[in-house]
């Protein structure tokens, strides 16, 4: 059984989604930082980062960023995506242990390409946290298959 | 411990990181962080190889930078890679520019596999903090 999937004919321009919640914790945290190698203070030094401006540890930025692609996939019915070619990204506040993201997801442009079958789908990605406030936000190209 | 504040960062600086090898075991641990939908067998979902660039970023011969925030990123994915393949960065500073608090500094940075050709490339800003001022005596 296949899941079924949505095609670039089928994807609209305009169309939004949003995701369900997903609580980040200290495991998640420290799991990223096993996973990327990356142990920078602001995310493992929990005395040092009670100076800081942030008062606590932080989460990676890219950590926000892999969980968003996660929530996207909850968001929605999963597109025909041949590739996922590129994205433009800011990280706007911090993501503390304990805060609770969920994406919202629109569909902002849509265009054939020469390749015959394939279109681009740019969707504009904006994750907020409990208190709806935007914690990254940016843009992501992804070349969807057309209907044969 | 060294560590390279605003001031002592040089433009068209270049560096090589050293490599890691992708395996299994990060795909595993990258469905269980993000819950991504899993892949065939043997692909690697495409944010993986992005999230090993930032460890590998803090693995380079000058001091690393006194990163303050990560202020975002522009990425392209190149080409697909795959379990056993293994990656390095190459970087260089584009360009530094100081605000009130600290500098913002722009790396221009490629994912390059073992074959040398590049994978994912793209660039990162940082804010990086400025020197402290030495306390009058």
């Amino acid at each position: 059984m296949t899941e079924q999937r949505r095609f670039f004919d089928e994807i609209a321009l305009g169309e939004e989604y949003e995701s369900p919640g997903r609580t980040v914790t200290e495991s998640d945290i420290v799991m990223f930082a096993g996973l990327s190698g990356d142990y920078n203070v602001l995310h493992t030094d929990a005395e040092f980062m009670k100076q800081s401006i942030f008062g606590e540890r932080i989460a990676h930025g890219l950590l926000g960023l892999a969980i968003q692609s996660g929530l996207f996939g909850r968001a929605t019915q999963a597109y025909a995506t041949l590739a996922f070619v590129g994205l433009r990204w800011k990280f706007k506040a911090p993501v503390k242990i304990g805060d609770t993201i969920r994406l919202r997801a629109k569909v902002i442009a849509r265009k054939d390409l020469s390749e015959p079958g394939r279109g681009l789908v740019t969707l504009e990605r904006t994750l907020l946290n409990q208190r709806d406030e935007v914690v990254q936000q940016g843009e992501t190209d992804l070349i969807v298959e057309k209907r044969a | 411990m060294s560590r390279t504040f605003f001031e002592d960062v040089v433009v068209e600086r270049i560096q090589d990181t050293p490599a890691i090898t992708v395996t299994e075991a990060h795909v595993a641990m990258y469905h269980g962080v993000t819950r991504e939908a899993a892949l065939a067998p043997g692909a690697v979902p495409d944010i993986l190889p992005l999230c090993l660039s930032v460890g590998l970023g803090w693995r380079t011969k000058e001091p690393p930078m006194v990163v303050l925030a990560f202020v975002g990123l522009e990425w392209q994915i190149v080409r697909e890679l795959h379990v056993g393949d293994t990656v390095h960065i190459r970087s260089r500073i584009s360009s530094k520019r100081p605000m009130r608090d600290g500098g913002l500094v722009v790396e221009d940075r490629a994912l390059v596999d073992q074959r040398g050709e590049v994978v994912q490339q793209g660039k990162f800003t940082f804010l990086v903090a400025k020197r402290p001022k030495e306390a009058v005596s």
